[in-house]
């Protein structure tokens, strides 16, 4: 099973220096800065997922890419905006998406399946994924009364521009291998979406609206449609990553999925920021005196005083140096951080997880490329810098369970 | 511990009422007798102090700037002092508005910050940059008054900071005329400015006096136009693979070759639009110059192995998209029913990419991917009526 890494314009910058935290004044973005790909020696993710609503923007989801980007983007296509060429891994096949859910809220999806094409071509992609229309609704009781009028027409738009995606890539012969995209709000529904585009003629099908399902209903969902489901037609699964349950689907006929959850959770989860092949820890908190916008209220209107702030920030990461040294004990750093913590949200609430990191120090043991070089820096949770590399880490831990989950490694 | 700080300094009577001091004094030093007045309201609603809270970014940039090989910090910070402080004079010349003498500072740094004797009412992001530096020492120009009115001081530091910034198209126009380490944002500004510069003023320019710049007022072209498009390309299009040894004259004006081959092509295609003012033409106005610049990109990928593009090879790409282009009247089709009247174009960022989008979607279609040298991809997509 292939693990694909949607794209949202993560890089981390190779000048920036974690002691002083200044980078180097000429450093360029995008064109200086390293992809997971360009960080790692060893695979991380089989493929790459770009989607058209996160290349342009649509909505209140505004662009990862600055226009110069984005025309570079489309002039010189994928695999040389990525620099995939100079990557040791193999080889990492890119797929196209129209990113579905940056329109949810819109009648219609704002593009046309030409544009859509054109995209992908334009971005010399190996796989695109046909125009759809997400369903947000999971509803089994609604096959007895009936399905909301929308959802039938958002199933239904989703089959027809399907089956005009598929006529246009027959037609020019598109340089790309086509996916439909199933929709629907139970197991029922989903698999005539997939009975539908069988018939149009894909034999690779993405499952979409699955994210907020639980996972004996995605479990569910993938049974029904295997009833229909050729032996030579492979699913894809848009934005799950359920470890536990990898080796059910495969069963199923899921032949690849893709996920940003290992890369957000470093630094959007309240809790489980670092993975490890066993489980996860929490993040030290270190937030930045000027790049928080909660702390930063709190200063400009004399709530709180700056020089205060910053003197227990820099008590905290002094602390962090000092005991990765081995000069002080986990005691002495918990009692900074919770000094800060108490300072700038009321409570220390996170000593117990904090002690637990410090005591096992799982960075220490983790053979990654960013683990190995970056040290202690990688648990602070800190700015884009340190975030950003805590997410690739998680990343290339993920794969590795995955691949254990497979049988296919031992990790 | 309690000490007390003898500077010399020169006594000024500016107007009846009003003394100023002025006076040199090491950088690190003035924290120990000067705090920041932060604003802020107390439980009752009313105001007290006046300063906002330091801006850490621009602290790091002077930062950088005082550890930088020789910096100069010409501006004077300014120092509001209690009675606490007095100046005692020295025997000897004056003149009848200024005599020369100390200022008699004391120094007890187990008071509280904001019973320190000092406010800083100008200069609080120099002075914290100074005292983070990794340097021995820096000393300052100050000026002081003495009050124990906090409304006058609160008056200098409105007065101080309520001056009117330079306009930014002067600052571009000095900048190439620099060799000092600049504020980061400025830095990377400057290179685009030289070649605005450039572009502006050499005889063999296709744009000469045609940039509206502080020194060129009857220019057509805003210059902000021009630096978006330059930037553009020097971040991601031709000018970025020609810009690798940072910036030299002999880079330089390679790079302006290109820019006047492709200009005086674009010149030559659109010949009945050059010249002709925003209002009148969408050629040279913000969209126009900005999407023309995706297409000298566009062009130069496609004669990427084969050297830079001459001017003729600019102008026979380019002639094809004559065409459907909407300068100065009609309207463009931009496909799928979507029409917009040539005037109807603005210099926004969506419009912009609107253009830009089908300008270069365009040029791949009936330029590049009808040449036998195109990359091995082929799109007929929906014929444009
Ligand atoms: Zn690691």
């Amino acid at each position: 099973m292939r693990y694909f890494l949607p794209d949202s314009q993560d890089l981390v910058d190779p000048s920036f220096d974690f002691d002083t935290e200044r980078r180097l004044a000429t450093r360029q973005r995008q064109r200086d800065d390293l992809y997971a790909h360009e960080v790692f020696t060893e695979r991380a993710y089989d493929g790459i997922l770009v989607s058209k609503g996160i290349v342009d923007g649509f909505g209140a989801t505004t662009s990862r890419y600055t226009l110069a980007q984005r025309q570079r983007l489309l002039r010189t296509g994928a695999p040389d905006f990525f620099r995939l060429s100079r990557v040791k891994w193999g080889a990492i096949p890119m797929m196209g998406d129209c990113g579905a859910f940056t329109y949810v809220k819109e009648e219609k999806p704002p593009y046309t399946v030409e544009d859509l094409a054109s995209f992908y071509v334009e971005c010399g992609f190996d796989y695109g994924i046909s125009l759809d229309h997400v369903i947000l609704a999971y509803q089994p009781e609604w096959d007895q009364t009936g399905a909301l009028a929308e959802m039938q027409e958002r199933q239904e738009l989703t089959l027809s521009l399907a089956q005009n995606f598929f006529d246009l890539h027959q037609r020019d012969a598109l340089p790309f291998t086509p996916l439909g995209v199933a929709q629907g709000w139970s197991p029922r529904s989903y698999a005539r979406s997939l009975k539908e585009l069988q018939r149009i003629g894909y034999r690779y099908v993405a499952v979409g609206g699955m994210v907020p399902l639980k996972t004996h209903e995605i479990l569910a969902t993938l049974r029904e449609m295997n009833c229909v489901r050729r032996d030579d037609t492979r699913l894809h699964l848009l934005g799950i990553s359920r470890i536990e349950t990898v080796q059910d689907f495969a069963r199923l006929g899921v032949a690849s999925f893709d996920s940003t959850a290992p890369l957000r959770q470093a630094f959007k989860d309240g809790k489980d920021n670092f993975y490890t092949l066993q489980r996860t820890y929490t993040a030290v908190r270190i937030p930045q005196v000027e790049g928080n916008p909660k702390l930063q209220k709190l200063i400009s209107s004399g709530k709180l005083n700056q020089e205060r702030a910053r003197e227990l920030e820099k008590a905290c990461l002094e602390a962090m140096r000092r005991f990765d040294a081995g000069e002080v004990k986990v005691d002495h750093v918990l009692e900074r951080l919770s000094r800060y913590e108490e300072f700038y949200d009321g409570e220390a609430s996170h000593q117990d997880a904090y002690r637990e990191v410090l005591e096992v120090r799982p960075w220490k043991h983790c053979p990654c490329d960013v683990c190995r070089t970056l040290g202690y820096h990688i648990i602070l949770f800190r700015g884009a810098e340190r975030n950003r590399r805590r997410g690739f880490h998680n990343t290339w831990v993920f794969y590795r369970r995955l691949q254990r989950e497979l049988g296919l490694a031992a990790a | 511990m309690n000490e007390t700080l003898r500077i010399p300094a020169i006594e000024v009577k500016q107007s009846e009422r009003r003394t100023l001091y002025t006076f040199a004094v090491d950088g690190k030093l003035v924290h120990r007798f000067a705090t920041i007045s932060r604003i802020r309201r107390s439980e009752d609603g009313n105001l007290s102090g006046y300063q906002r809270p330091e801006v850490l970014s621009h602290i790091e940039e002077i930062r950088n700037y005082v550890e930088s090989e020789s910096p100069m910090v010409p501006n004077a910070v300014v120092i509001a002092f209690d009675s606490r402080v007095r100046f005692e004079p020295f025997a000897g010349p004056q003149s009848p508005y200024s005599r020369m003498g100390e200022l008699v500072v004391p120094v007890d740094e187990s008071l509280p910050e904001e019973r320190r004797p000092g406010f800083i009412v100008d200069g609080q992001q120099r002075l914290a940059a100074i005292r983070d530096a990794n340097v021995a020492q820096f000393p300052v120009c100050a000026s002081g008054f003495i009050t124990d009115d906090v409304r006058e001081q609160t008056e200098q530091f409105i007065l101080v900071n309520s001056t009117k910034p330079l306009p930014k198209g002067l600052i571009y126009e000095l900048l190439p005329n620099t060799d000092a380490q600049l504020p980061s944002l400025l830095s990377r500004r400057k290179l685009p400015s030289l070649l605005l510069t450039r572009l502006n003023t050499r005889d063999s320019s296709p744009l000469k006096g045609m940039i509206q710049t502080a020194t060129t007022p009857g220019g057509i072209i805003k210059d902000n136009s021009i630096l978006k498009m330059l930037e553009n390309s020097l971040s991601d299009g031709v000018l970025y693979r020609m810009n690798q040894a940072g910036g030299d004259e002999l880079e330089v004006e390679q790079i302006l070759g290109v820019l006047f081959s492709f200009w005086s092509a674009v010149r030559e295609v659109f010949s009945k639009e050059w010249g002709k003012k925003p209002k009148d033409s969408r050629l040279l106005h913000g969209a126009g110059v900005v999407s023309l610049g995706f297409l000298m990109d566009a062009i130069s990928e496609r004669y990427r192995n084969k050297g830079l593009p001459t001017k003729d090879q600019f102008a026979k790409d380019l002639s094809p998209l004559k065409e459907l282009c909407r300068w100065s009247d009609g309207y463009w089709d931009f496909g799928q029913n979507q029409q917009r009247k040539w005037d109807e174009i603005q210099n926004t960022k969506k419009d912009i990419a609107l253009l830009s989008n089908h300008l270069v979607i365009q040029y791949k279609a009936l330029v590049w991917n009808r040449a036998p040298t195109a990359r091995g991809r082929q799109l007929e997509l929906s014929p444009q009526a």
